[in-house]
């Protein structure tokens, strides 16, 4: 098998945000950017928008919702009791599970949604680029398939924006 | 870098005027109904000396935790501490308006009421105000300590003083907890002097750590917005956004949970309460402040395209200075006026005290530089950028 993708190592979060301009103002394809914490200039500067949080949002008012339909199906419609003399809509005994079953619903729901989008699974074996982006290096990868040469050497671009080592390697990305 | 803050004179006349108005109006409210007027006199001075205790305590908070971003704001909390020994020297006014705000000073009440009689070792007007002077001396030398160790930090410089601020911080959290929560009982809850909530003391706690980072953020941006702070970046912003976004649960999570406990537990004695704070035109007071300082606050900062939008945040921090006045109204006036009422007086009050506390917070903001020389974390807070 053939070496088919790029990589390029930074030790410094502002160099790799330099080159991660610099590469995609020529116009060449990111595979990945691998960072020892979570970055959100890498996600606005290679273009991507999440929807995440819209997501949650429409979990959580879907979850307070069908609770709070459900509480009052069951103790005010379907089995109406009179306990301490207090209105069979309870409400403000209500608002507490449905605090509850709102943090559930959008944590679980949360959780197979990124699970699906990402298509992580329990025993998937996890792809690592450069074992360094999980202590202090950060690591771009490129798929060479698709990162055609826009005009310029790819791996000079990384080079002159800091990287401390540039090499090609094997990856199985797909399974 | 090195800019004082001068007071322009727009400024300074409108405390002057607001300080003028106010003393007339208050003057006639104590002549026309004297009940009303003291009990303005103790929402409007609790009131802002809750926003400075809230400011004392966001600046210890920042100590502690040795947090950097915030370390260029500094002088605004620190400007806003000092009305505090004003507010302990109008607190002791009170002495002249016991009897129109709390029941239990009355000889006739504590002579036939078995409750007032078993709370009177502690509720006893020189007792009372044993407690008010002590409490009122650990906040001024405490925050007095905080001050003076920024202001040598500025002349010297050195990692000393804040490592000694970060002392005088640990310290002051810990007094401010049990000081605080005997103050909001002495001061509002005694009010109800039958009545009794454990959960009181902590939600008035938040509510001023809330009310008073509010404040300080609406300074912030009217001073950015003026032309001061032009490091001010959206990750400021954020953080500010964040904190008020926080404490609007937190005051959610407190005032909900003290009155769901007693809805719930349907104690006549706990009851009484409430029953007080929803008949006429109270109810409506109730539903508002959990609207105000609650339910907008959490609906606007929640969403990312707004949370960091100094306009909102701006207009935010405005209504929840009004939530706190609304919130103490609805602690105060139900057992003091029995009805609600709103005109000159409580005009004038509010007018008068926002007036003294401007002038106070203005001259203690020029008398030192607006940004800080020497913190640790300075340069940290000035390129302060959120991953």
């Amino acid at each position: 098998m053939s070496k088919n993708h790029l990589i390029g190592v930074f030790d410094d979060e502002n160099a790799l945000m330099a080159a991660l301009h610099e590469v995609k103002a020529k116009g060449f394809e990111i595979w990945e950017v691998f960072t020892p914490y979570p970055m959100h200039e890498v996600i606005e500067a290679m273009g991507k928008k999440t929807r995440f949080t819209f997501a949650a949002f429409i979990y959580g008012f879907l979850g307070a919702a069908g609770v709070l339909a459900f509480m009052y199906y069951t103790a005010v419609i379907d089995w109406p009791i009179n306990y301490g003399g207090k209105p069979t809509n309870a409400f403000p005994s209500f608002i507490v599970v449905t605090v509850v079953i709102t943090i559930l619903t959008v944590t679980l729901a949360s959780l197979f949604t990124f699970s699906l989008r990402a298509k992580i699974y329990p025993g998937k074996a996890y792809i690592l680029p450069d074992k360094r982006s999980t202590d202090d290096m950060f690591v771009m990868v490129f798929d060479k398939s698709v990162a055609k040469n826009a005009g310029s050497n790819l791996e000079d671009i990384l080079r002159e924006k800091g990287a401390i080592e540039v090499y090609e390697k094997e990856l199985v990305t797909e399974i | 870098m090195d800019t004082k803050i001068t007071l322009s004179k727009g400024y300074q006349y409108t405390t002057y005027v607001l300080m003028a108005v106010g003393a007339a109006l208050i003057a006639y409210s104590f002549f026309t109904d004297h009940n009303r007027a003291w009990a303005n006199l103790l929402l409007n001075n609790y009131m802002f000396l809750s926003i400075a205790i809230g400011a004392s305590f966001f600046i210890a908070l920042q100590y502690i935790s040795q947090s950097g971003w915030s370390s260029m704001f500094k002088r605004i909390p620190e400007a806003l501490m000092s009305y505090i020994p004003w507010a302990g020297i109008i607190m002791l006014l009170l002495y002249f308006g016991m009897h129109s705000i709390y029941h239990w000073t009355h000889e006739d009440a504590l002579a036939t009421d078995p409750i007032i009689q078993h709370k009177s070792p502690y509720l006893n007007i020189p007792f009372f105000f044993i407690r008010m002077v002590l409490f009122f001396i650990a906040w001024m030398v405490l925050t007095r300590l905080l001050r003076k160790a920024s202001l040598a930090e500025d002349a010297h410089g050195g990692l000393g003083y804040f490592e000694k601020s970060e002392f005088y911080s640990k310290i002051h959290i810990f007094l401010l907890a049990i000081t605080f929560s005997f103050a909001t009982f002495d001061w509002i809850m005694s009010i109800d002097v039958h009545w009794f909530s454990t959960l009181f003391s902590l939600k008035n706690f938040v509510a001023a750590f809330y009310h008073g980072s509010a404040t300080i953020v609406l300074i912030v941006i009217i001073l950015h917005q003026k032309g001061y702070f032009k490091e001010l970046n959206k990750s400021h912003l954020l953080d500010f956004s964040r904190y008020i976004f926080m404490l609007s649960i937190v005051w959610g999570y407190f005032a909900f949970s003290q009155f769901m406990l007693i809805w719930y537990g349907n104690i006549p004695e706990e009851t009484e309460y409430f029953a007080h704070r929803w008949h006429s035109g109270f109810k409506v007071i109730f539903y508002v402040n959990f609207l105000i300082n609650w339910f907008i606050p959490f609906v606007l900062l929640l969403p990312q395209a707004l949370n960091k939008n100094i306009n909102v945040l701006k207009y935010v921090a405005i209504l929840l200075i009004a939530g706190q006045y609304l919130d103490l109204y609805e602690q105060i006036f139900p057992t003091v006026l029995h009805h609600v009422v709103f005109g000159l007086p409580e005009i004038g009050f509010f007018a008068g005290f926002a007036g003294l506390f401007l002038f106070i917070f203005g001259k203690a903001l020029a008398s030192a530089p607006l940004v800080p020389k020497n913190h640790p974390y300075l340069e940290e807070s000035l390129h302060h950028h959120l991953h």
